[in-house]
């Protein structure tokens, strides 16, 4: 990718990831420049999703994994020697929304809250003001103003997914990470959030993974095309999506295979 | 024709009858069991019988009622949750989010596994014979008076109120593993994405979340301990009086009550039962009553949480 005019956001080097034993991505490099949004497509079961969560660890809990490579975030390889031991800083600098939305079976503000009070303690005033941005942030605040308080589950589906966001946003991450954000959501749900993710971009790193060609199309600048565990084509979106170079990736645009 | 259309209606109607037959005997079971127990404890029953003492020294007559037997269940069911709970919320934690496959987490699962197949008289046998060691006298008191003998008596309601933690321990585990295998793990995934560390995901996240299938563990839990008689009768003795220092309710004699014996509704009926001391069917049944009912109340606080919960997640 280009990665002269950038900096580059996250670094992926050599990354083999297997589940007990067994191989889930093999071999995969990737750049992914600063402020600049980029899609994993392909079919599923070829690795994005694991590609995804080892950029925040989120499989380190999940028995048998093991990932060899490296993974360097502004500079730093994240799975360096001593790196475990800072998962938990690591996860806060990185929001990740999943493809169920999942806000806890708690109160709106308190799904709120909890990001930041994982982490710091302050006065309940602060907590508030920036919970109230930053569901402005997801133009959510409006839709649900007089019911702040009510159970997080008695949103919608779209709602919801907004919520999480928005909950993502109050450690101010640099870099998000995007499963499948709208596949479980309605066309204008997803609307909404294609759009904040554009807004999203002036001053953030994004990875989101899609099954969606149209919204890759629409929201990545950058774009990598995954194939049973490897990243057969990566490059530019308007590159990869107009000009494929393998005939995999010309058949896969083409709705041969899914 | 070479082949032969099957009739099936012969066989359908005798498992059709069998399946009916069978669901109309359980409840014929139930409503003469329920039938007696109202026809002989109903009439026992008033305000009396529930807050005076027993008085077992009237042979064959029905004199006193069941308030140390009443209190005697709630006391020890209480000791025994206490104990139990944090124990088997950790060792459900522990299963549930920390073990890895093989070696010691089968081991855990093994020993929960057997333990809740040990009748509950060979535990209450097991605890009789650890706590009569001087070691533990303080859990009970010690035999004094008789040359040359240093054992500890081993039954009071401390010692029973251990050995029921013991017994419930298997049940409340399963029920609590079930409970938080229960929360989907994306709830997990949302908090851990967020930085938390995994002990405090777990401690404001999943226990939140699996709040009420927990509370329907101890109510279980609390369950198996009001229907014991094995336990009372071996860890907690014969007597239907409180053997600690009079007035036993006295909160200064708290303490020597506790560290001594009493009874049970269980241990109450046996007493007044054939099988026992006296030949009292009438009182016996009253309190079958009274137990039945607070094991029915307590079934339908279980299962009243959990439609509760079904309700607020669904």
């Amino acid at each position: 990718m280009d990665n002269t005019s950038k900096n580059i956001a996250i670094r992926i080097k050599n990354v083999t990831c297997s589940y007990g034993g067994k191989p889930a991505v093999r071999n995969a490099s990737l750049d992914v420049p600063q402020n600049s949004i980029c899609a994993f497509i392909g079919p599923s079961g070829c690795g994005k999703t694991t590609l995804l969560r080892s950029v925040n660890r989120l499989n380190d809990l999940t028995e048998g994994f093991a990932l060899s490579g490296s993974i360097e975030i502004n500079g730093e390889n994240i799975y360096g020697n001593d790196a475990a031991s800072h998962v938990e800083a690591l996860r806060r600098n990185i929001g990740m929304i999943f493809q169920q939305p999942n806000p806890l079976p708690t109160g709106i503000l308190k799904n709120m809250y909890m990001p930041i009070k994982a982490h710091y303690t302050g006065e309940k005033k602060y907590f508030y003001e920036k919970a109230v941005e930053k569901l402005k942030t997801a133009g959510l605040y409006d839709e649900i103003e007089h019911r702040l308080d009510r159970t997080a589950l008695s949103l919608s589906g779209g709602q919801q997914q907004r919520l999480c966001i928005a909950r993502a946003l109050m450690l101010e991450p640099k870099i998000m990470l995007f499963d499948e954000p709208c596949s479980a959501l309605d066309p204008i749900a997803t609307y909404k959030i294609e759009d904040m993710l554009l807004e999203l971009k002036k001053e953030r790193t994004m990875i989101i993974v899609t099954h969606n060609m149209e919204q890759a199309r629409r929201v990545s600048d950058y774009t990598a095309f995954f194939y049973q565990g490897e990243i057969v084509e990566a490059g530019r979106t308007n590159d990869v999506f107009f000009n494929p170079k393998t005939e995999l990736l010309d058949q896969y645009i083409r709705g041969r295979f899914s | 024709m070479p082949i032969k259309q099957k009739n099936h209606r012969a066989s359908d109607l005798a498992g059709t009858a069998y399946a009916h037959i069978s669901a109309a005997i359980i409840v014929c079971v139930f409503a003469f069991m329920l039938i007696v127990i109202l026809r002989y404890g109903f009439g026992a029953l008033s305000l009396r019988f529930l807050i005076e003492e027993p008085d077992p020294s009237a042979l064959g007559a029905s004199k006193g009622g069941i308030l140390t037997p009443l209190i005697g269940t709630v006391v020890l069911t209480l000791i025994g949750i206490l104990i139990a709970f944090p124990f088997a919320l950790a060792t459900a934690i522990y299963l549930g989010f920390y073990a890895k496959k093989g070696g010691f987490n089968t081991l855990v699962k093994g020993a929960v596994d057997i333990l809740s197949g040990v009748p509950t008289v060979v535990i209450a046998l097991f605890a009789l014979l650890v706590f009569t060691l001087p070691q533990f006298g303080f859990f009970s008191v010690m035999i004094e008076g008789v040359e040359g003998t240093n054992r500890a008596y081993g039954k009071s309601f401390l010692v029973a109120g251990i050995t029921m933690a013991i017994m419930i321990l298997p049940f409340v585990i399963k029920s609590m593993e079930e409970a938080l295998k229960a929360v989907p793990a994306s709830y997990m995934d949302a908090s851990l994405a967020l930085g938390a560390t995994k002990w405090r995901t777990i401690r404001k996240v999943i226990l939140g979340a699996a709040r009420d299938g927990l509370t329907t563990g101890v109510i279980l839990g609390m369950g198996r301990i009001v229907g014991d008689t094995a336990i009372v009768w071996l860890t907690l003795g014969g007597s239907i009086r409180m053997t600690g220092r009079k007035p036993w309710y006295a909160p200064e004699n708290w303490l020597s009550t506790l560290k001594n014996g009493g009874s049970t509704l269980t241990s109450y009926i046996y007493y007044a039962s054939p099988a026992g001391e006296g030949n009292q069917f009438d009182v016996a049944f009253g309190a079958s009553l009274v137990l039945i009912a607070i094991i029915l109340l307590l079934n339908l606080a279980a299962t009243l949480i959990g439609k509760a919960g079904a309700h607020k997640n669904g």
